[in-house]
């Protein structure tokens, strides 16, 4: 029979009349005690060893026990200084007492607890008496104490309870395994067992060599943990993104990009909505304390304008509010990446745009919203349009279906909805993939000819936003959205986040 | 959105439907966009619209709107009016800043706690909504019978004058209160005065309603008590004054239809603007109000169909816009066109579309397919966001975690913290863009660097186990008077290493292998930066160019963060590398 090395010596050392422990085999094998553990298993799955386990109660001092153990228990050495006080002639102020005993912080409430409880005095009205026949060098709690730092064995279980519920010992349960050779084992020694050579680690010298082809591999545990490994990752936010990106040019739509800080021609005023509209006002937007936009194409400023103040085309009516070109000239964070579409739409962005295109950008929008675990001042937009002829609200409702469908989002649902910009204009409603419960998952429309008209578009575009921390939420399960965005992100939630592809 | 509060059993009484259920209605109302919100304390169901509607800020309106939606009614409904009675007299010295009135009056009323109610909500509602907290258009509704009024010029039989006063120029005793407050007073002693002193106490006059007893109401703040109108009340004088003629007629009619729903008579008024008063130009300087007039639209067939891409027959459409409470006529040409009569409580129709957008909602979108659009475009990326995303993917390839950081910071923390001074020549000292009307200290300005966001999160993360190698491919700006926004946005790629044996070179690696992974040749001569140790510090050259900045971080800074590992970091910007 051969046996690897260790399971060798294990085996040798055991005795088939009596019960070995592991600790002594180790002793004298000189192997590390968890290796003669799992060698003692491995040969008693082969029947060559019987394990036995026996498992004891034993008390171990805690830290506080052992600073007992050093300076005398609190109750003792408040009895000691009580009595140098001269109590033991008639009572004596508390204070003095404990000042004397060296008592501070919470020793103090455990020595004049523990004082009355030993019969060793009283406490009446802020002064100590003392029994003057009490002797606390017999205190059996003491002893037991000073018996555990010396390393012997307390037998006394009312003793160790009452230490153990003061929290100066802990009751553990310990297991001890012993070995004794089965008749196989004896049998086998008894034929003779060859040590079987075996190598730790596959190493140069051992491929070089051509060594590995006669050597055995030492087992591992391989259900054992591992140290942690902690690689980079890419944002799971970001992770969504590129999801969502890849799933529109799929679609056939081209990505879109520009200034985060415009003036409120293009996030606002080319969108038709109106200068006195409430979402314009100073509380919702972030106006920028620089100078105002100098270069906006004239005839579009115009163009805009008109649409604003009469209308646009022959049966078009104008907003019945003010319209100043200083407003449209100022410069403020964006409040949707919708201006980007509009400097697309017109032209100003690049090459005049023929129908048919398909654009989007997801990128970031900032809004004055209060912060809660939805909602950040800061989030992305995704953001889509489709330029062509005659596009019908089938159209806009086929494109979000087969959009949503990607993220198993299906049973899609178009509520009529108003916003100044797009007409007809929907809410999109679907369900929680995992939940069941109806969300609303975007906004969207087909552009008014206000808005199209004087970017000089002829065509009909649909158009429609949503914020993608929505979609991300559903992706991932996170439900606090400052764990994943920001400075105060969890590094801890990011890197065990699930990967979402 | 607005919230409408709808009382059961007005919306039982004038839809003329008894039996219908509260579940019923919120059903009914769900299909016309209204969403049930939650009941009031003493039962009113809430409602929450878009808020394009406006005709629909009360129970009557949503009475109104159920109506067509049954069926009940068709067509364009106008109430009759009486001729005028009254003259509103809009005397020169009104303030230039609120030149507008308009008014009815209304006879007949007969209004039980729960209608003056609504007529009181639909009235608060309209000054939150069209009248732009009441700035753009105030309503004041008066008991008639308390109104005395003599006629000021031949062929006007009983007038009210509409003037602009000093603010201490006349007592009254407003609503709520038993003291006689000059306007001024009442800005400063009375609790709704102070709620909306910001919108005229800026005017050299103050408006003012007068009958020949004085002054009675002050728009757009208070009326007087000697008008106000309880469920005894049976005549109505409505008066709105505002800073948009045709916006507070529209605030005027809805009110016109909510009474007229209730059974009241609607009786004109006239509104004379003198000669020295600003007058709306499009109406002249005499006008006769409510404007109840019928607007008109066309549309034509193809649009429609077109658009919701639907066929239709032509009875059909005309049969959605009945529905929709508008009228419509067509002749059989070869392009069919509608002529549309949109009634004057409408205050969305804007354009032709606005039109196509009743006809679907009478049709119902729900019963549109969806079908994929027939055409055809190429998609593809950005360069700038293909150029982000590959350096991510070095960053995290060398074991860095990608980070997504807010734009907007502080100053403490985007310079003082930093040790950096604002309009210094160090990487991150750029002048910054600030936030006109922060709300808050820590976020008034944009980021002109990546690293105080990523020292930032350091800071946060002092629990969680170490090495943090952290980076971000991010958005900075600074204040730039040559870019047409003014403000110069950039991408900045930055990355920092934490960890007990973070040094110079742990970093210098990992940026190196950043360079050559886009073939860019990088140098690191020596220069000072103050968050970085001096003599640890390096100018990120790339390709001759100085983009940024490496170095171990300085202990003040790291002190200051609470960090108690060394971090090494550099930043540079994205360019470099394209």
């Amino acid at each position: 029979m051969r046996l690897p090395e260790r399971q060798l010596a294990v085996l040798e050392a055991a005795s088939a009349t009596d019960e070995r422990t592991m600790d002594e085999i180790a002793a004298e094998t000189g192997l590390k005690p968890e290796t003669v553990t799992g060698a003692a298993f491995d040969l008693r799955d082969e029947g060559l060893l019987a394990v036995t386990e026996t498992t004891t109660e034993v008390a171990e001092l805690t830290d506080e026990g052992r600073d007992y153990v050093a300076d005398g228990l609190p109750e003792i050495r408040l009895y000691r200084a009580a009595v140098d006080a001269g109590a033991a002639d008639g009572a004596v102020p508390m204070g003095e007492v404990i000042g004397r005993a060296d008592l501070a912080g919470p020793e103090v409430d455990i020595a004049l607890a523990n004082l009355p409880r030993k019969g060793f005095g009283g406490i009446d009205s802020g002064e100590l008496t003392v029994d003057s026949d009490a002797d606390p060098d017999a205190d059996p709690e003491a002893a037991a104490l000073a018996t555990l730092a010396d390393g012997g064995s307390v037998d006394d279980d009312g003793v160790l309870a009452r230490l153990a519920s003061r929290g100066l010992v802990d009751l553990v349960e310990r297991t001890t395994r012993a070995v004794r050779l089965t008749d196989d084992g004896v049998d086998a020694l008894m034929e003779g067992v060859e040590a079987a050579e075996t190598v730790g680690q596959v190493t140069p010298e051992l491929l070089a060599s051509g060594e590995w082809a006669d050597v055995e591999f030492a087992e591992y545990n391989v259900e054992a943990d591992a140290p942690a490994v902690e690689g980079g990752r890419k944002h799971v936010l970001r992770r969504t993104a590129d999801r969502v990106k890849d799933v529109l040019v799929g679609m056939g739509f081209q990505e879109m990009e520009g200034p985060h800080a415009d003036s409120d021609f293009w996030i606002n005023d080319c969108l038709f909505m109106p200068q006195d509209h409430p979402a314009r006002t100073h509380w919702d937007r972030f106006a920028l304390d620089v100078d105002p936009m100098e270069e906006i194409p004239p005839a579009l400023l115009d163009r805009v304008e008109t649409a604003h103040r009469d209308g646009w085309g022959e049966d078009g009516d104008g907003y019945h509010s003010p319209w100043s070109e200083e407003f449209a000239r100022e410069v403020a964070l964006r409040g949707h990446t919708t201006s980007l579409s509009m400097r697309y739409l017109s032209g100003y962005a690049g090459a005049e745009l023929e129908p048919p295109q398909r654009y989007f950008s997801v990128e970031k929008v900032y809004r004055n919203d209060t912060l809660d675990p939805t909602h950040l001042l800061e989030f992305f937009q995704i953001e889509g349009w489709v330029m062509a002829e005659d596009l019908s609200v089938r159209d806009l409702m086929g494109t979000f279906e087969e959009f949503y469908r990607q993220f198993g989002i299906t049973d899609i649902r178009f509520k009529p909805h108003y916003n100044p910009y797009t007409e007809p204009s929907f809410e999109l409603f679907g369900d929680h993939p995992e939940t069941g419960e109806e969300i609303e998952i975007g906004n969207s429309g087909i552009f008014r000819e206000e808005v199209t008209g004087p970017l000089g578009v002829d065509c009909d575009v649909m158009a429609w936003g949503l914020a993608l921390e929505r979609l991300a939420m559903l992706t991932t399960g996170a439900e606090d959205i400052r764990d994943l965005h920001g400075t105060l992100a969890d590094i801890d939630f990011l890197r065990t986040a699930e990967v979402s592809y | 959105m607005p919230v409408v509060d709808v009382d059961p059993d007005a919306l039982r009484g004038l839809t003329g439907r008894t039996e219908k259920t509260d579940e019923e209605f919120k059903e009914d109302l769900f299909g016309l966009g209204l969403e049930f919100e939650g009941e009031t304390d003493d039962g009113e169901l809430q409602f929450e619209f878009a808020p394009d509607r406006l005709d629909r800020l009360s129970v009557e309106g949503v009475a109104r709107s159920l109506r067509y939606h049954y069926g009940d009614d068709r067509g364009v409904y106008v109430p009759e009016t009486n001729d005028a009675e009254w003259t509103i007299e809009v005397d020169e010295s009104v303030p230039d800043e609120r030149p507008y009135v308009t008014g009815a009056v209304v006879r007949g009323v007969d209004l039980d706690e729960s209608a003056l109610e609504s007529l009181i909500q639909l009235q608060e509602k309209l000054h939150a909504t069209m009248g732009r907290g009441r700035a753009k258009g105030a309503i004041g509704i008066h008991d008639l019978a308390m109104v005395k009024g003599a006629p000021l010029r031949e062929g006007a039989e009983r007038s009210i004058t509409y003037r602009g006063i000093e603010p201490d120029g006349e007592t009254f005793v407003p609503l709520d209160s038993n003291d006689e407050l000059t306007p001024a007073e009442v800005l400063e002693e009375h609790d709704t005065g102070r709620t909306y002193a910001d919108l005229v106490s800026e005017y050299d006059r103050y408006p003012a309603i007068y009958d020949e007893l004085g002054l009675f109401s002050f728009p757009p703040v208070i009326n007087g008590r000697r008008t106000e109108v309880d469920t005894e009340s049976r005549e109505l004088l409505v008066e709105l004054t505002g800073t948009d003629q045709w916006t507070i007629d529209k605030m005027c009619t809805i009110v016109c239809y909510a009474l007229s729903a209730r059974g009241a008579t609607i009786e004109e008024v006239e509104v004379a603007y003198a000669d020295g008063a600003t007058h709306p130009e499009e109406y002249g300087s005499d006008l006769l109000r409510p404007n109840l007039e019928i607007d008109g639209k066309s549309v034509s067939h193809d649009r429609i169909e077109t658009l919701l891409g639907v066929d239709f027959e032509p009875e059909d459409v005309v049969d959605c816009f009945e529905r929709s409470g508008l009228d419509a006529s067509y002749t059989l040409d070869e392009a069919v066109t509608y002529e549309v009569e949109i009634p004057p409580y409408r205050v969305d129709v804007l354009h032709p579309l606005d039109l196509v957008d009743d006809v679907g909602r009478a049709h119902g979108f729900d019963e549109l397919e969806p079908r994929y659009p027939d055409v055809g475009t190429v998609g593809g990326r950005h360069e700038r966001t293909r150029l982000e995303d590959a350096v991510r993917t070095s960053l995290v390839g060398l074991g860095f975690e990608d980070l997504l950081n807010f734009h907007m910071t502080s100053g403490e923390e985007n310079y003082d913290r930093m040790r950096v001074e604002p309009g210094t020549a160090v990487l991150g000292g750029g002048e910054p863009v600030r936030i006109t009307e922060p709300y808050s200290e820590e976020y008034t300005q944009l980021r002109t660097w990546a690293l105080p966001s990523l020292l930032l999160l350091l800071e946060g993360n002092t629990h969680n186990a170490y090495p943090q190698d952290v980076a971000e491919v991010g958005f900075v700006a600074e204040r730039d008077e040559a870019e047409n926004t003014n403000v110069s946005e950039a991408r900045h790629v930055a990355g920092a290493v934490a960890r007990r044996d973070a040094s110079y070179e742990a970093a210098k690696g990992r940026l190196q292998a950043v360079c050559d992974d886009f073939g860019a040749e990088l140098e690191t001569p020596r220069t000072d930066h103050p968050t970085f140790i001096d003599g640890r510090t390096a100018s990120v050259t790339i390709d001759g160019e100085s983009v940024g900045v490496i170095g171990e971080v300085h202990p003040a800074v790291l002190v200051d963060h609470d960090l108690e590992v060394p971090v090494a970091a550099f930043e540079f910007d994205l360019d470099a590398l394209r």
